[in-house]
């Protein structure tokens, strides 16, 4: 049981340190935009956060300063794609080489230096005493909390609300929003830069939540998870999240295998969350299923008043 | 104003090329073998940035610390080159180019990824001494290699002392390498060597770096009933788990103790200044020999200090007890009899594993368990 309970909170853990980069890409894909730069800016948050939280002692300024460093970079993403109308993947990799090299740069008078500043584990009260539920859900650190209220939250704003129908219809046509006298441009800004906050809070979830360190390039990938997540999950933040438990589950299993199942080459383990991810890909996006798929039908679009 | 500005740019560059060209001609007075050691111009060749809490941090503060003993100016004389990827060969060369152009009087090749291209390229600056990290292979360049599975015997033999009352160890092993292996089959013989009984559980990583995975790793270690472990990773997520989870463990690399100082019991440490003073030594006397190699122990394979919260003083005098021996060779760690993980014999008794096989290390010993 004491097996069941680590492997179901640890994939907790892992889902969520995706999670919020999930939401913010698919906000920002819904809207139309692709920013491929997913893994840069989580960088960016978890370097930003780590040198304030290293200087400061104080984790409510660091976070603060993640959420601006996330804001500042999509700020030069939205004035890249919108404004300029550029190229979102050229510009995506941009982000993505920026944020990494940047990263690197600022973090290096801190790289591997003990912070002893972090998110600890909080029992709730009560919900925590839960038997087996309470030890998965509810002893866990604050920004996992934050995500139990804001996944419904985002599933509710995308599908129940007015604002929700018009992002949806940004990411569909934007044209027709424009006409409707809605301001195509302002919203995309928006939904950017929220998106790239929340990365940004990714990162700072991995180096001041599941460790305690800043390290350059130490999301190592995740980013490109969160990001093949979105569309795995058909732009839908209640299904990114099963495929982020899904993943998380499934490399915390492995763990545990090469221990009870000797004998059996532990790269076989290894490859599990990849080889699960292709088959889940299969199954819910294969063309066998359904002619129509959930992808906005502009992404990755410029959106050009002239051209229409 | 723009035929101004490409005006002013092809002046930039003729005037770059002039400076380039009288640079190249103070270089030709630099002869072999007849400078003072503290004049000596050091180039580095690193595969990631020079603070990445592990391997690289681990060399380049080896070479400061030869340089601050020899009084070389690292400010001024110690030419660090990052990020140089060992599969970008053009880049390499060029980099070499670059330092050689710099006057560097030795490049260090802190990957042992560098050993062919650097082998390939000697002949072109038969002025520079090339020391490279790795196994006796070239005859062209200098090679070292620190023998780590020494200061990872002391920290097997320290975990199976503590761990009172199991003979169960963990391990937390990132790909299946030899120098891996070298630590890994270390620190189990080491286990054995205080606890005839002291099995020690192997977990893999399957990658270099991932944060997600060496924690998971430790956890399961942990959930097993593990309570000591050792590792073999370039992050502090192992020790940061081991601290939130109440176990222990050994850190690797650098001193890990400041990053979880509830968790690591002392840190295996490489400490390559002295192999690198002697060579700075011997280039500046002009004795420094190509094809020399290098394969040191002792202090080189060392365990960073003991943390003292959590490693009583009389532990900490036994483990120093068998430092001492296995410097005077009372205790050989490949000594015979010696068996793998599935029963074969691989060094008779009364016998010692050459150089050759423990730096091949083609096998787990016998008290590893979930060896490949």
């Amino acid at each position: 049981m004491n097996l069941i309970v680590a492997i179901l909170s640890g994939a907790v853990v892992y889902a969520v340190s995706v999670l919020y980069a999930g939401i913010g890409e698919t906000f920002t894909e819904r809207s139309g935009v692709m920013n491929l730069g997913v893994e840069g800016i989580m960088l960016m948050g978890a370097m930003s956060g780590c040198v304030t939280a290293f200087h400061t002692r104080n984790l409510a300024l660091a976070m603060l300063i993640v959420i601006l460093t996330g804001a500042v970079l999509g700020l030069i993403f939205a004035f890249l794609t919108v404004t300029l109308q550029s190229d979102q993947t050229v510009c995506g990799m941009a982000m993505l080489i920026l944020g990494t090299g940047l990263s690197g740069f600022l973090g290096e008078d801190i790289a591997s230096k003990p912070i002893n500043l972090k998110f600890t584990k909080i029992p709730l009260p009560v919900l925590s005493e839960i038997p087996i539920i309470g030890d998965i859900l509810f002893n866990q650190n604050l920004l996992v909390y934050i995500m139990y209220l804001l996944l419904p939250l985002a599933t509710f704003y995308i599908y129940k609300t007015r604002w929700g129908l018009k992002l949806r219809a940004l990411g569909e046509n934007p044209a027709v929003l424009d006409a409707a006298g809605e301001n195509v441009f302002a919203m995309r800004y928006g939904y950017i830069v929220f998106g790239t906050t929340m990365m940004a809070i990714s990162g700072a979830f991995v180096s001041l939540a599941q460790t305690n360190v800043w390290q350059e390039g130490m999301t190592a990938g995740k980013g490109w998870i969160a990001f093949a997540l979105v569309a795995f999950s058909s732009w839908n933040p209640a299904t990114l999240a099963l495929g982020a438990l899904l993943f998380g589950f499934i490399s915390n299993l492995g763990s545990n295998l090469q221990i009870y199942l000797p004998g059996v080459p532990t790269e076989i383990f290894s490859a599990m969350p990849y080889v699960a991810t292709i088959v889940v890909l299969i199954i819910s996006t294969g063309n066998f299923r359904k002619k129509h798929t959930a992808e906005p039908a502009a992404l990755a679009k410029a959106y050009d008043r002239e051209s229409r | 104003m723009k035929k101004l500005l490409s005006l002013l740019l092809v002046g930039v560059m003729v005037l770059s090329l002039v400076a380039c060209g009288t640079k190249d001609k103070d270089d030709t007075s630099k002869g072999k073998g007849t400078k003072d050691v503290s004049e000596l111009v050091i180039g580095e060749l690193h595969y990631s940035v020079v603070e990445d809490g592990g391997w690289a941090q681990a060399m380049h503060e080896g070479i400061v610390k030869a340089c601050k003993t020899l009084g070389i100016d690292t400010e001024k004389q110690l030419l660090t080159r990052e990020n140089i990827s060992e599969e970008d060969i053009a880049l390499v060369e060029s980099t070499v180019e670059e330092l050689v152009d710099n006057g560097a009087d030795i490049i260090f090749g802190c990957s042992a990824g560098y050993a062919t291209i650097l082998a390939e390229i000697q002949p072109d600056y038969p002025d520079v001494i090339f020391a490279q990290q790795g196994n006796d292979v070239y005859d062209n360049i200098v090679e070292f290699q620190i023998r780590g599975y020494e200061g990872e015997f002391l920290a097997g033999y320290l975990c199976a002392l503590l761990n009172q009352g199991s003979n169960e160890l963990g391990f937390c092993a990132s790909m299946d390498e030899a120098s891996v292996r070298t630590a890994l089959n270390g620190f189990a013989l080491g286990a054995k060597y205080a606890n005839p009984e002291a099995k020690v559980q192997v977990i893999w990583a399957d990658s270099w770096y991932d944060l997600d995975i060496e924690s998971t790793n430790a956890e399961t270690l942990i959930n097993k009933g593990i309570k000591y472990m050792g590792m073999e990773a370039s992050s502090p997520a192992i020790p940061q788990k081991c601290e939130e989870k109440g176990a222990y463990c050994i850190g690797y690399n650098i001193d890990m103790e400041a990053n979880a100082p509830k968790a690591v019991l002392t840190s295996f440490v490489w400490n390559w200044a002295p192999i690198f003073e002697d060579i700075m030594k011997k280039t500046a006397e002009g004795t420094m020999k190509n094809s020399a190699n290098y394969y040191e122990g002792g202090e080189c394979a060392q365990l960073a200090d003991f943390n003292d919260e959590l490693v009583s003083e009389d532990i900490q005098e036994r483990v120093n007890e068998l430092k001492d021996k296995v410097a005077k060779g009372e205790v050989v760690i490949y000594g015979g009899e010696l068996k793998d993980d599935k029963g074969n014999v691989l060094v008779a008794a009364g016998q010692t594993m050459s150089d050759e096989d423990i730096l091949a290390q083609e096998f787990f010993v016998e008290n590893v368990v979930g060896g490949k």
